[in-house]
C-alpha cells in the first residue's frame, strides 16, 4: 500500500537504505506474482526488508543459497499507485562473487570488447568491419546458437543443437548464455569460454555481441572491468525515432519475418530501458548514424585502452 | 536544579520503581479472580453469521455456563484486530454491551493476534483494582466476508508499518524468512516441519470446535501449494470466523483460579531484532508467569501455544523453555509428559485472530478438568511475537 505522502516519507530513508550488505534470510512469496524478499544487514550495521532483483535467471539459479551472500542497492520500480504514480524503491541484486585469474597485466591486458544494443541497430555489422578493418588486434568470437542458419547470416554463428547446447552449459564451458523466449522461434545464444581464452592467446581483443543477458553474464564470468562495453544505440533523438528506424533497418535487412520483427520490437523497448537501469554496465553510449565515424570511435576508444 | 540533575534525579525515581515493580508485591495476582464460564462458536467459515451474531452466540453460552447472571456482569471487554478493515466495524465494545439488557461499560482491546488474552490480562488489572468483580472478555472476528488479497493486506497491519512494508511481504513471508534461517541456523529440515502440522491436525480430529477436524498425512503438508519458501499452505494458520468468551470474577467461585497474567512487548520489526529465530517477549512473559504463580515449568500439565506458522510452534518450544536451542521439533517428534495444543492448535482450530487468546484459556481449561491435572499454560502471542501474553490456570479439585 503506498500514497503519494506515504512514498515522500520513503525518500528519508533512502539513504540509509543505499549501502550494499549482506542476507540474513530470504523468501519467495508466491502470489500472483513472486517476489523474492530478504532481511539484509546492511554496511552500517542496520537491518532491512527489501526486494531482492534479479535481471538474468541465472543469477538466481547459480544463487541457491542466498544466505551470507552479498548485494548491492539498486533503484527498481517497486509499485505504481493507485494515482499513477510510479514509485521508486531501493531494491538489492546478489553480487555473485567470482575469484578472477589474476594474470600479467603488463603482457597484454585480457579484455573483451563487447558491443550491446537492440536488434537491428547494427551491431553485427560493426563488429565484423572491427574484424576487418582491425585484424590485427580484434577478432570476432562465434556465437554459439541452437536456432536454424537463415540466409543472410555470414559466418557469425556456430550451430549447434539444443542438446549440445544444454551439455556444454551443463559442463560449464560457457561464459554466459541466453534464452530469447518466443512464440515464432527457438532462440538460445551463447559464448564459449575456449573461444575466448583462444583469441587472448593469439594476443587479440575478442569482440563480442552481447544483449543484457550476455553482458551481465560475461561482466559475471570474467568481471566487470576485463570488459571494454559499448551501447549502441539507433539514430532518432526520442525512443519513437529509434524504434521507428529500427523497424527500418530489420525490413530492410530482409531476414525476419514480419512476426519475428515485431517480436524483436517488442525486446527493443526493453533493451532501451537497460541502457538506462544498469549505466554502470556501459564505458561508452555510442549511436550509429554513420558507419565510418562509428569505427573510428571505437577504434579510438579500444586503442586508447590498449 | 540544573538540567542534569533534574535527569538524574528522574533517572533515580524511573529505576527505583522499576525495581520495585521487579522484586515487590506485584508478582502475584492480586486478588483470587476464577474463571466462571466460558462460550464459544465453532471455528469455520460462517457465512451465515455476521459479526454480531458470533458475538452473541459466544456470549449467551458463556453466561448460560456460569453461576452469575447477566446482570451481574460489571464490564465487558472485547478483543478485535480488523473489525474496521473487514466488516467495517469500529466500536466493537459497544456493539457487544448492547447485547446485554443493563448495557454494562464496555471496551475494545487490539493488540494484533495477541488481542484476546491482552484483554484478560486487562480484566485481571480491573478485577484487582476492585474496578469490577465480574467481567465478561469477549474476542471475535468476522474474517472470510473480504478477498484473501484484503485479509492478506489488512493482517500485514500487525507488522510496522514502514519498515516492514516491502510491496509483496506478506505475514508468512515474515515467518518465510524467520523459517529460513532457523533452517540455516539449526539444520532443521523440510520433512521434520511437516510433522508439526500434522500433529495439530490429528489433535482437532476430537475437538468439536476445531476448524478443520481431518487428519493430515505429514507427507501432504510439503505438497501442499507453497506460499512463502519453505512455508506450504498447510504450515500456516487458516482465515477463520469465530467468538470466544470467558467470564472472570473475584465475586463467584469455580474450580479454576487465573494464577498468572502477564504480558511482554519486544520490537514491532523483524529489521529491528538481533535475532530472529528466538522471541524474547515469549521468555520475558513466561519467566513474570512462572515467578508469578510460584510454580516451576515442570508442574504445567497442558500448554496452548501460539502456532500461527508451524516454524511459529518450533520456536515456541525453545522459548518456553520445553526444549534446548534448536531442538523445538523434538516436542513433536518424542514423546512427552505436556501436552502441547491438545484442541488442535491456531494450526487446525482455526486463528480467528481476536478470538484466538480466549478460546486458548477455554481449550486450557477444559484439558485440566479432562486430564485432572493441577497447572495449565495460554500463550499468545501479536505479530511477529511483539506482543506476548502469558496466562496460568490452577485447577482446584
Amino acid at each position: 500500500m503506498s500514497t503519494p505522502s506515504i512514498a515522500h516519507r520513503a525518500l528519508k530513508t533512502r539513504n540509509q537504505k543505499n549501502q550494499s550488505g549482506t542476507i540474513i534470510s530470504y523468501t519467495t512469496i508466491t502470489q500472483s506474482q513472486s517476489h523474492t524478499i530478504a532481511l539484509i544487514e546492511l554496511e552500517d550495521g542496520s537491518r532491512v526488508l527489501g526486494q531482492i532483483v534479479c535481471h538474468s535467471e541465472q543469477n538466481m539459479l547459480s544463487a541457491t543459497a542466498l544466505i551470507g551472500q552479498r548485494v548491492m542497492p539498486r533503484m527498481a520500480l517497486s509499485s505504481i499507485t493507485e494515482q499513477g504514480l510510479r514509485i521508486y524503491d531501493i531494491s538489492y541484486e546478489v553480487i555473485i562473487q567470482k575469484k578472477i585469474d589474476t594474470f600479467d597485466e603488463s603482457v597484454f591486458p585480457r579484455y573483451i570488447l563487447a558491443i550491446t544494443g537492440p536488434s537491428g541497430v547494427g551491431k553485427s555489422t560493426v563488429s565484423k568491419l572491427l574484424g576487418t578493418v582491425c585484424s590485427h588486434s580484434m577478432t570476432r568470437v562465434p556465437i554459439l546458437t541452437t536456432r536454424h542458419p537463415k540466409e543472410g547470416d555470414d559466418g557469425e554463428y556456430t550451430y549447434v543443437s539444443q542438446k549440445e547446447f544444454e551439455k556444454l552449459h551443463k559442463e560449464g564451458k560457457l561464459a554466459a548464455y541466453t534464452d530469447i523466449p518466443s512464440n515464432s522461434e527457438e532462440r538460445r545464444y551463447g559464448y564459449v569460454v575456449e573461444d575466448l581464452e583462444r583469441i587472448w592467446e593469439n594476443g587479440k581483443v575478442p569482440v563480442v555481441v552481447t544483449e543484457m543477458h550476455l553482458l551481465q553474464g560475461l561482466a559475471q564470468h570474467f568481471g566487470r572491468r576485463s570488459i571494454l562495453s559499448f551501447g549502441l544505440l539507433p539514430p532518432g533523438k526520442s525512443r519513437r525515432a529509434m524504434l521507428s528506424s529500427l523497424l527500418f533497418r530489420l525490413r530492410k535487412r530482409g531476414r525476419e519475418t514480419e512476426a519475428q520483427i515485431r517480436e524483436r520490437l517488442k525486446h527493443a523497448v526493453q533493451d532501451l530501458q537497460f541502457f538506462k537501469e544498469r549505466a554502470e554496465l556501459f564505458d561508452h553510449i555510442l549511436v550509429n548514424e554513420d558507419l565510418d565515424t562509428l569505427i573510428k570511435t571505437f577504434q579510438k576508444h579500444a586503442l586508447e585502452t590498449v | 536544579m540544573s538540567p542534569t540533575a533534574n535527569i538524574l534525579s528522574w533517572y533515580n525515581l524511573t529505576s527505583n520503581l522499576y525495581y520495585r515493580y521487579q522484586s515487590s508485591e506485584l508478582t502475584h495476582v492480586q486478588r483470587d479472580i476464577f474463571l466462571i464460564g466460558s462460550g464459544q462458536t465453532r471455528f469455520g467459515e460462517w457465512w451465515h453469521m455476521s459479526l454480531q451474531d458470533l458475538v452473541q452466540k459466544a456470549m449467551d453460552t458463556s453466561i448460560e455456563n456460569a453461576p452469575c447472571t447477566a446482570l451481574d456482569i460489571d464490564m465487558v471487554i472485547t478483543a478485535n484486530m480488523l473489525g474496521e478493515l473487514t466488516n467495517n466495524q469500529a466500536h466493537v465494545g459497544a456493539l457487544a454491551s448492547a447485547l446485554l439488557p443493563h448495557k454494562p461499560p464496555a471496551l475494545r482491546i487490539e493488540a494484533a493476534c495477541a488481542s484476546g488474552s491482552v484483554a484478560l490480562h486487562t480484566a485481571c488489572a480491573f478485577l484487582e483494582s476492585e474496578r469490577a468483580e465480574t467481567i465478561l472478555v469477549l474476542g471475535v472476528e468476522k474474517m472470510t466476508d473480504v478477498s484473501s488479497e484484503q485479509i492478506t493486506r489488512a493482517l500485514m497491519g500487525a507488522s510496522d508499518n514502514e519498515k516492514d512494508q516491502v510491496p509483496g511481504l506478506t505475514f508468512p513471508g515474515i515467518f518465510g524468512l524467520i523459517a529460513k534461517r532457523y533452517m540455516y541456523e539449526y539444520g532443521l529440515k523440510r520433512e521434520e516441519l511437516n510433522i508439526v502440522s500434522a500433529r495439530h491436525h490429528e489433535n482437532a480430529s476430537k475437538n468439536p470446535n476445531a476448524q478443520f477436524r481431518s487428519p493430515i498425512a505429514p507427507e501432504s503438508v510439503e505438497t501442499s501449494p507453497l506460499v512463502a519458501d519453505p512455508l506450504h499452505m498447510l504450515d500456516c494458520s487458516p482465515i477463520s470466523d469465530g467468538a470466544a468468551a470467558c467470564i472472570l470474577s473475584t465475586k463467584y467461585k469455580s474450580p479454576f483460579q487465573l494464577r498468572a497474567s502477564t504480558l511482554a512487548n519486544d520490537a514491532v520489526s523483524i529489521t529491528d531484532r538481533e535475532s530472529i529465530t528466538s522471541f524474547s517477549a515469549t521468555k520475558e512473559a513466561l519467566e513474570k508467569a512462572l515467578k508469578e504463580a510460584c510454580i516451576r515449568r515442570e508442574d504445567i500439565a497442558t500448554i496452548e501455544h501460539h502456532d500461527c506458522f508451524s516454524i511459529a510452534a518450533v520456536i515456541n518450544m525453545e522459548d518456553l523453555g520445553f526444549a534446548d536451542k534448536g531442538k523445538g521439533i523434538e516436542c513433536y517428534t518424542k514423546p512427552s509428559s505436556h501436552t502441547f495444543n491438545a484442541s488442535g492448535g491456531l494450526k487446525a482450530c482455526g486463528h480467528p485472530v481476536g478470538a484466538t487468546g480466549i478460546k486458548q484459556l477455554i481449550d486450557v481449561r477444559k484439558q485440566l478438568e479432562h486430564s485432572q491435572s493441577r497447572y495449565g499454560l495460554a500463550h499468545n502471542f501479536g505479530g511477529a511475537c511483539a506482543t506476548c501474553c502469558v496466562h496460568i490456570l490452577e485447577y482446584t479439585v
